[in-house]
């Protein structure tokens, strides 16, 4: 029997979708963050080599379409390497991968604008490199970057629908199977669109409030 | 005429004019003159339509400048130079010069650009007219500007502290080429810090004092010690003038 | 398994031709997202109040919903309303309207930086709203916006890879046939990656070069 109406359960489907996207863009996030900060540190420090090669494969990584790294990823990575990869290991080491290559550029940026004089006199006081990164770097580079971080979050999560086309059950996924199943696209597709525009104002919403909290630690309130 | 009645202009909480009458008939040189803050540039942005009034009205010629449809008639016979010059950077000095009187005038490019390269040349900018405002000094922005108001033919030539922003060997350029249109008949009214100057040109000197026109006198009897001098706030005023 | 990028020689010429398609669709977008974006920029900064938010409402959907849902919106949806374009046409049409929310953005930008100053040397010298804006606002916001519309180009130019979704053979929808039908998925992906960096580096060289022309006249000389 093939149901080509809509019925309940496609708001369950379309749930379940939701999910898979949102967990993904979590993960995805998180891991961008850290790599993407560690990469920005590893250039603040110049360590030889490593910079250059972190660089590198941030500016390929940037600077290339997401469907092209999920399908190296997904189809040739396998294929060279003689490994099993399921559809969502591809999508979170590439969109992992891609999230980090434009959170090294923001960190980048955020770090250089704390300027090495400060850096220099916590030396000099005496903390280590550790410390330095936790106390002085860090705080003033969060605060700094967190408006771009969440544009690039936004914009990222819109790049996870991509993963629907290597298999992965996400929100984009469940849309293409239920366009297909009851032909009624205009329906279909503006839910599916409705679900991520939401998601995407709550990133924007949350965003803009730790915008607003870091802000006001870092605030100058007066003698 | 030019005709400025009751004209009040409030900024939040501030009063910047405060029932301001003045009227300018043709062939005159009126200079504005006054402390910072007293309201000398906004009257000129009243006059031109670049401040809505809160009080009062503004007529050039008759024509309202509340009124829109009014507007664009007054605007075509009073011509603006402005201190920051506001020169269109992506323009050469020619295509500055004759834009509006292509656009507004509705006159031939040939014809328009001939009449602007005339401008410069009586400037003394002959050679500059293909240049960029970027590629010109102040003093040469400053001139591309008269030229561009003259350009329109106004009727009142509107000139808004137009030698603030250059230093003084640039000031002397620009103010004899003001000097010479006033000694041509050119009606104008100035907003200005050279005491000197507006001494030596205008017919008449208006002071303006927080809002309040103080004294709208001849020349000779503002400079003279029954006349303007007599009041304290001028005097102070002169004095402190003198002594920068 | 050896990396043999030769196995790709014979199929230089099909991968060309994806290229070339690529290339097309890209400028024809480029246009339409351009042509777009003005329009919305100057309904955003008009004086009337129901543009003003249309053209909001515009920008605020077409940013914070997937490229992939709007293109399925459009494939699908169009045929229901008698509308038949093959999927080029529809792929163009798909990026124009979503590079024109980004574009007018960055117009918008340029539009607001203008000094105010220029703006009113216009109007009292007469000119109509129209004029002015034609004349005098946007050339010199298009003159300094080069740079950032630049990169809404080099976006388009990688967005435009899910195009390969809608089946266009444009460049990365040919490397899927040429990978699936050599095997060797690994090396068609990591020269197509290559390829798209190398693009982009390309035009980015490229507006350098217009920014700089074009606004040779305006920049100001060291005295």
């Amino acid at each position: 029997m093939r149901y080509a109406e809509f019925t309940w359960f496609d708001l369950v489907l379309l749930a379940q979708g939701l999910g898979v996207t949102l967990g993904l863009f979590l993960a995805t996030s998180l891991i961008g963050l850290l790599v993407g900060s560690a990469w920005a540190v590893i250039r603040f420090y110049r360590v030889p080599v490593l910079t250059q090669v972190v660089t590198f494969l941030a500016e390929l990584l940037k600077n290339s379409p997401v469907l092209v790294q999920l399908f190296l990823i997904f189809f040739g990575v396998p294929a060279f390497f003689r490994i099993n990869l399921t559809p969502v290991d591809a999508a979170l080491i590439t969109l992992s991968g891609n999230t980090a290559a434009f959170v090294y550029v923001i960190a980048v940026s955020a770090i250089e604008s704390i300027g090495r004089d400060q850096v220099e006199a916590a030396r000099v006081f005496g903390l280590s490199r550790w410390q330095v990164l936790r106390h002085v770097i860090a705080p003033q580079a969060l605060a700094f970057s967190i408006g771009p971080l969440t544009g690039l979050l936004v914009n990222q999560l819109q790049v996870t629908s991509l993963i629907s086309v290597i298999g992965v059950l996400d929100l984009a996924k469940i849309g293409n199977i239920l366009n297909l199943r009851t032909l009624k696209p205009f329906i279909v597709w503006t839910a599916v669109g409705l679900l991520y525009y939401l998601a995407a104002k709550a990133i924007a919403y949350l965003g803009a409030r730790a915008e607003r909290r870091l802000r006001a630690h870092s605030a100058w309130k007066g003698l | 005429m030019l005709k400025a009645e009751s004209v009040r202009k409030v900024f939040g909480t501030t009063t910047v004019l405060d029932g301001v009458d003045l009227t300018i008939q043709p062939g005159e040189v009126v200079s504005i003159l006054g402390s910072s803050g007293s309201g000398k540039s906004t009257l000129i942005r009243c006059i031109n339509g670049l401040e809505k009034l809160d009080g009062g009205r503004v007529t050039v010629d008759d024509f309202d400048v509340s009124k829109p449809r009014e507007l664009a008639e007054a605007r075509k016979r009073s011509g603006t130079v402005f201190q920051l010059f506001n020169l269109y950077p992506h323009m050469t000095a020619v295509q500055n010069i004759a834009l509006a009187p292509i656009e507004v005038l509705k006159r031939p490019r040939a014809e328009a650009e001939a009449e602007a390269r005339n401008l410069l040349a009586s400037v003394g900018l002959a050679d500059r007219a293909e240049a960029y405002p970027a590629q010109l000094s102040g003093g040469q922005r400053q001139r591309v500007g008269i030229c561009r108001a003259l350009a329109m033919k106004p009727r009142y030539l509107l000139l808004d502290e137009v030698t603030s922003a250059l230093d003084p060997e640039m000031t002397a350029e620009v103010l004899s080429i003001l000097a010479k249109l006033a000694a041509e008949g050119t009606t104008m009214l100035f907003v200005t810090h050279e005491i000197e100057f507006a001494r030596t040109i205008s017919t008449r000197i208006v002071f303006l004092d927080k809002g309040k026109l103080l004294v709208d006198l001849p020349t000779d009897q503002f400079f003279a010690p029954a006349g303007g001098l007599a009041q304290p706030r001028i005097a102070q005023f002169l004095t402190k003038m003198r002594k920068d | 398994m050896r990396f043999d990028l030769s196995i790709l020689l014979p199929h230089l010429g099909f991968l060309l031709e994806g290229a070339v398609l690529t290339a097309q669709a890209c400028a024809l977008a480029l246009l339409g997202s351009f042509v777009l974006g003005a329009l919305v920029a100057t309904a955003i900064t008009s004086a009337s109040a129901v543009l003003r938010r249309l053209a909001a409402a515009y920008v605020d959907v077409f940013r914070n919903i997937p490229f992939l849902v709007q293109l399925f919106f459009f494939y699908y949806g169009l045929p229901e309303l008698g509308i038949y374009l093959d999927a080029f046409a529809t792929g163009v049409l798909a990026l124009s309207i979503a590079g024109g929310a980004f574009s007018s953005d960055v117009i918008r930008a340029g539009i607001l930086a203008i000094e105010p100053g220029i703006i009113e040397a216009a109007q009292v010298s007469g000119l109509s709203r129209a004029k002015t804006f034609t004349k005098i606002v946007l050339p010199i916001a298009l003159r300094t916006s080069v740079r950032p519309l630049g990169s809404v180009f080099i976006n388009l130019i990688l967005t435009s890879s899910i195009l390969s979704t809608i089946t266009l053979n444009e460049l990365t929808g040919s490397a899927k046939i040429v990978a699936s039908d050599t095997f060797r998925p690994f090396e068609v992906y990591f020269v197509l990656l290559v390829a798209y960096a190398v693009l982009t580096w390309a035009v980015s060289i490229g507006i350098g070069l217009l920014h700089r022309r074009l606004n040779r006249d305006m920049m100001e000389q060291v005295s």
